[in-house]
């Protein structure tokens, strides 16, 4: 096993949870100009859907895992409907949206530690002994390769989507001009709910995901938002495919940047790399 | 029959009152010329008229039944209403030929978001570009075109909406001659299928050779309104735009 080869992999798995978030949070920012900070909560939503449904009441996993991603997308579209809807309606400034997803976020999450503890919790328990596989020389886990396969066929479904259907002109319209698309007869506040459940549906999976890997606690959306947030700007704030050049982009630099120092520095490296983009880059590797 | 009326409609912004008191009523199947001098307010009507802006007072009243205090923009379409802006607005990051596609979508059922474009859809594409003469330009983007195709695409894209009332906010302003002739070309062919026009413009010659009826606004209030010949000679419109 060579520790190259075992970076690179790390940074390709660390990289495909990350876009996952990212996403979700670029799509919906693209539809509504806000730093949507309650989209963090809907992972830990998704992995701790998992750990009731499968390992609380030993439910089929993949019947947990689909609900789980459910939920997720039901509560963000939910939000949407009942909290940033109406202060659209009112046009409450960007900042107001942002605080008002903030409080979202606290609350969930205070809803979640109320009903489940603080404690980190396994849910990896009820798929037995993982298999390991070797790949040119790094070593990756079963569940790891499922976060690859899943991240990339969510990747390739939501670019199809995008590109080739109505619903995907909408949201480009609607994040090009908003009133324009109003305009034209496009639903804008149909669309962008429809946005939120997709994105959240995604996030719900990502926590999931990374529940599977690590494990699950109430605050864990908070550093994957941030992870995900920090892709996105990276990558060009607003374009889903800056968010997953953004995403990989930081894997690789988290990954191989603690080589040879403490792995608690991950976090650093990850703001300091956005310092780096905002300073010299600020509108991101893909800026149109 | 008269297809859109408004009712002492009133908008201010801070001290200015920018549509004062107006009453006025379009026929169906006319072109309706508006002119003023700058700032008379103009531009305000149509926002009001397009639910881009909100009302403050009077109200919006369609085909003699359907009357608003207040439009909400994305249903505007729903009333056969579609507009141009006087600041040209396209979708920017998007291709000539998805600027118009995009408008072409059954705006109701759910699972049509998820649908792909048919046949049909590109047909009615391709009619209305080739119409502009836009249709080469298809695959560009919308921001990389020049000022006279840009107001062109816009112009397309009302036409993709198969609208019944069209609001035409100085679709001739800064076109060169060949472009003026594609745009009145089309305005005329919209009166022929029976189609309602407003029409803000400054050029009289255009005004006096394409309106129907024509309302002068000054300072948001009704100046004057008639047919062309005889409001353009009237002592108080030559005033307001000579200046007193
Ligand atoms: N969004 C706005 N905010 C503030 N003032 C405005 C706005 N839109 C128009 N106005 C003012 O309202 C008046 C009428 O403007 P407008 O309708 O654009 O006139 P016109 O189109 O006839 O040139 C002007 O005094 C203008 O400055
Ligand atoms: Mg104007």
């Amino acid at each position: 096993m060579g520790i190259i080869p075992q970076l690179i992999l790390n940074s390709i798995i660390a990289g495909a949870i990350y876009s996952l978030v990212a996403i979700g949070f670029s799509l919906i920012y693209g539809a509504t100009k806000f730093f949507n900070l309650a989209h963090g909560v809907m992972a830990a939503i998704g992995g701790y859907s998992v750990f009731y449904f499968a390992k609380t009441l030993g439910w089929d996993l993949w019947l947990a895992v689909s609900i789980g991603m459910l939920l997720a997308g039901l509560i963000g579209y939910g939000l949407d409907k009942i909290i940033y809807k109406p202060l659209r309606k009112r046009k409450a400034s960007n900042m107001v949206l942002l605080v008002a997803s903030l409080g979202a976020f606290t609350a969930l999450q205070a809803i979640i530690a109320i009903l489940f503890t603080s404690q980190f919790q396994t849910i990896s328990g009820n798929i037995g002994a993982q298999n390991i596989y070797e790949i040119f020389g790094g070593v990756i886990t079963q569940t790891q390769l499922i976060i690859l396969i899943s991240a990339i066929t969510i990747m390739a479904g939501l670019a199809l989507l995008l590109k080739y259907t109505m619903f995907g002109k909408a949201i480009k319209a609607i994040s090009d001009d908003e009133e324009v698309s109003k305009i034209v007869g496009i639903n804008t506040d149909k669309i962008i709910g429809y946005v939120f459940f997709i994105g959240s549906v995604i996030a719900g999976l990502a926590g999931i995901l990374v529940g599977f890997d690590t494990g699950i606690k109430p605050t864990m959306g908070l550093s994957l938002l941030l992870k995900g947030v920090i892709a996105s700007i990276v990558g060009g704030i607003g374009n889903i495919y800056g968010g997953v050049l953004g995403a990989f982009l930081l894997g690789f630099v988290e990954n191989f940047g603690i080589w040879k120092i403490s792995g608690e520095w991950k976090d650093a490296i990850a703001f300091g790399l956005l310092i780096v983009f905002l300073i010299f880059r600020p509108r991101g590797i893909i800026n149109n | 029959m008269t297809i859109l009326e408004t009712k002492k409609l009133e908008k201010h912004f801070d001290g200015v009152q920018a549509v004062d008191n107006l009453s006025i009523g379009i026929e169906k199947g006319e072109i309706a010329g508006i002119v003023g001098p700058n700032g008379s307010g103009k531009t305000t009507l149509i926002n009001l008229l397009s639910g881009t802006l909100e009302i403050d007072a009077g109200a919006v009243i369609i085909n003699g039944v359907q009357k608003f205090e207040n439009i909400n923009p994305w249903q505007i379409s729903f009333y056969g209403i579609t507009r141009t802006f006087q600041d040209v607005r396209l979708f920017e990051q998007m291709t000539v030929l998805d600027n118009i596609l995009v408008v072409l979508t059954e705006r109701n059922v759910f699972s049509s978001l998820f649908e792909k474009h048919k046949e049909y859809h590109l047909k009615k594409a391709e009619e209305v570009l080739q119409k502009v003469g836009l249709w080469k330009k298809k695959n560009q983007l919308a921001i990389n075109l020049s000022y006279g195709q840009r107001k062109l695409l816009e112009i397309a894209r009302t036409l993709a909406m198969d609208a019944e009332i069209y609001l035409f906010d100085e679709p001739f302003a800064g076109l060169f001659p060949e472009m003026v002739k594609i745009v009145s070309d089309v305005v005329k062919e919209l009166k022929r299928e029976g189609k309602t026009i407003i029409l803000i413009e400054h050029n009289m010659e255009l005004i006096r050779k394409l309106c129907d009826y024509l309302f002068v606004m000054d300072e948001g209030k009704l100046l004057a309104e008639g047919k062309p010949e005889k409001v353009l000679a009237k002592k108080e419109v030559i005033e307001a735009y000579l200046g007193k």
